[in-house]
């Protein structure tokens, strides 16, 4: 059977027929698809380029090609020198640029080790219990993910209410006296020299992203063989000896996987900052992904914003990079 | 490659190094099952609370939802605010409920088609410029979305699709992360079956339909729940194209209400439980599918 069918293959493809046939099918499938990327992939990307040197708003017409030069001046590197003036008299897009950053950054580096200290040992205590009641307790910590991050916005601005909300009134039920305390208003309201808004931000995002680390650590952990573990365990290792010396460095590959992406994710935050907190109080939570939208759409400043979106693209494909390089490097157990 | 070397021998010296006398195992182990299980259930109630918290709120009345302190279980339960939302003329659910389920119901179908077909065409036919365009393919998922969505504005406006649901669909015909999910699963469709297909004299539109189409029902049921959720929570790129008040899909429409009535959090409560929960529970049965997707690629 199998010789025959390679054997008429040859026959066929000898006189061209089949050849034909699949060189056809793969240009109809790619042609339009080159179409397509070239519209809605390249062109955005170099377009956003072009657009950091110029000074743009769509309201104003500008030469035919694309709308640039005319009454949307050629402001070459401008943008990003302006960026580098961290003087005091810098211009108010410029600190808000500075104050956008540096929330962004801060906000991303804060989630990343708050994340792991809790994902990690909740998946190893998921994992740890019966089979049975497994799922019931990874859909409680899994539901969040599923949730419209709108809805977790507004759901936990409700909870942060200073007069009406479920926080306050815990800590009003606990100590006995009638509490209010604005968590996401008050400017002047800093913990550790982060202000308690932000931090805030991060409470809301940590529960609404632990369940992507948890099921993809629960399923790294179901890789582990048992034999690994059993060993130890019959040598009268501790659970948390196991978990620290076997379990963890299993874990590593999956762990560096995970924060990479834990990371990109958190740089691009748009909802909790735009619809929880509006990014305030005082430009507190005015995280870079808001302060491009608002530049954008709504100042129509959107060459000075596209400059921004590019330095956010360089810090991501920086991140993107370190993940391509670990991923590149194979892990056994 | 000196990490994967170094392993198993960290594996098999650490714990032994370390072991101390303990308790008889028998009751250490109850114990300790049972604290795990405390500490699960606790961890659990505090993670649902903010969920519990919204419904709990939405059957409260106006009055009952100002008191300070705050009342945990709504002391005169009612529906009064689920029957205002639902008659409010401003607000016809309906509609906003079918533009959020057209826009993503439209780009499952999309993403499912053109994934597969183009994942079947990576993964199993030799043509010039293959590698360079599939590389390319993968570059772009590390593009941030505040990128794109300046241009793509731009495009959108050109193609007069601004304020249109298309505007929403047509630029993610084509998904990166769901191209290459596919040709991952297509590599393993065995080769001999599509040979002898041709040799049958089968079209190639038919070995793709009726021989890799098939054997990928599972993949493309978790892809297909994916995007759904995606596009059917997305928040950032519809605000940007739709300004209509009657083209927007309903997370839009969740913060235009909550805005509005910013001082009834009972009302703003019950909009987001009647935006949020119904959703909540079709991904939760599914969640096994979603899951999987996510521990198969690791992806977001």
């Amino acid at each position: 059977m199998a010789t025959e069918a390679i054997g008429g293959v040859r026959v066929r493809r000898f006189l061209g027929g089949r050849e034909g046939a699949q060189k056809r099918f793969v240009a109809a499938v790619i042609t339009p698809a080159l179409v397509f990327m070239a519209t809605f992939m390249v062109l955005p990307i170099v377009w956003a380029f072009a657009l950091s040197f110029f000074d743009f708003s769509p309201r104003r017409a500008g030469t035919p090609i694309l709308g640039l030069g005319g009454d949307n001046p050629f402001v070459g590197l401008e943008h990003y020198r302006a960026m580098t003036d961290f003087s005091s008299d810098a211009t108010l897009n410029v600190r808000q640029f500075h104050t956008a950053a540096k929330v962004t950054v801060l906000f991303a580096f804060l989630v990343l080790p708050l994340n792991l200290i809790i994902t990690l040992p909740l998946a190893a205590m998921i994992e740890s219990v019966h089979q049975r009641v497994r799922p019931i307790y990874r859909t409680i910590f899994f539901l969040p993910v599923l949730a419209s991050s709108v809805g977790v916005a507004i759901i936990w601005g409700f909870v942060l209410h200073p007069q009406n909300g479920l926080l306050n009134g815990a800590i009003s039920r606990i100590t006995g006296n009638v509490t209010v305390i604005s968590w996401i208003s008050d400017p002047s309201f800093v913990f550790l020299g982060i202000p308690v808004a932000l931090l805030m931000v991060i409470v809301a995002y940590l529960w609404q992203d632990l369940g992507y680390n948890l099921v993809i650590f629960i399923a790294a952990l179901q890789a582990i063989p048992r034999s690994v573990t059993d060993a130890a365990r019959v040598d009268g290792a501790s659970a948390w000896q196991i978990f620290r010396h076997i379990t963890l460095p299993l874990l590593k590959p999956t762990i560096l996987l995970a924060s990479i992406l834990t990371v990109i994710s958190a740089f691009q935050v748009f909802e909790l900052f735009q619809v929880m907190t509006l990014g305030g109080p005082d430009d507190q939570t005015l995280a870079l992904s808001v302060n491009i939208y608002r530049n954008a759409f709504r100042f129509q400043q959107m060459g000075w914003a596209a400059a921004m979106s590019v330095v956010l693209f360089f810090i991501v494909f920086a991140i993107s990079l370190a993940q391509t390089r670990l991923l590149r490097s194979r892990w056994e157990y | 490659m000196a990490t994967t070397a170094q392993r198993p021998a960290t594996v098999l010296a650490a714990p032994r190094a370390e072991v101390r006398r303990r308790p008889s195992r028998g009751t250490r182990h109850r114990a300790g099952r049972t604290s795990l299980y405390v500490v699960l259930t606790i961890l659990g109630v505090v993670a649902a609370l903010p969920f519990v918290w919204m419904i709990l709120a939405s059957f409260k009345d106006a009055a009952e939802i100002r008191q300070i302190p705050p009342t945990f279980w709504p002391q005169d339960a009612n529906l009064a605010n689920y029957r205002t939302i639902l008659q409010d003329p401003e607000l016809p659910l309906f509609t906003f409920y079918r533009n959020s389920a057209f826009v993503a119901v439209l780009n499952v179908i999309a993403t499912l088609f053109t994934a597969s077909l183009l994942g079947y065409v990576f993964a199993k036919f030799r043509f010039r410029g293959r590698q360079p365009l599939f590389w390319f393919i993968l570059a772009t998922m590390m593009i941030p979305a505040q990128v794109t969505m300046l241009p793509g504005y731009l495009i959108l406006l050109q193609l007069d699709l601004l304020n249109n649901l298309w505007g929403l669909i047509i630029p993610s015909f084509i998904d990166a992360f769901a191209v290459f999910l596919m040709r991952q699963f297509i590599v393993s469709v065995p080769n001999d079956e599509i040979w002898s297909a041709r040799v049958d004299g089968a079209s190639e539109w038919r070995i793709y339909r009726s021989i890799v189409l098939p054997q990928l029902r599972a993949p493309l049921a978790t892809l297909g729940l994916l995007t759904f959720m995606f596009h059917w929570n997305a928040y950032l790129w519809p605000l940007i194209v739709l300004t209509e008040q009657d083209k927007r899909t309903l997370p839009i429409i969740l913060t235009w209400y909550s805005n509005q009535h910013s001082s009834q959090a009972n009302l703003v409560m019950a909009a987001s439980v009647l935006i949020v929960i119904p959703v909540l529970i079709v991904f939760a049965l599914a969640q096994k599918w979603i899951v999987r997707g996510l521990t198969l690629t690791g992806g977001r």
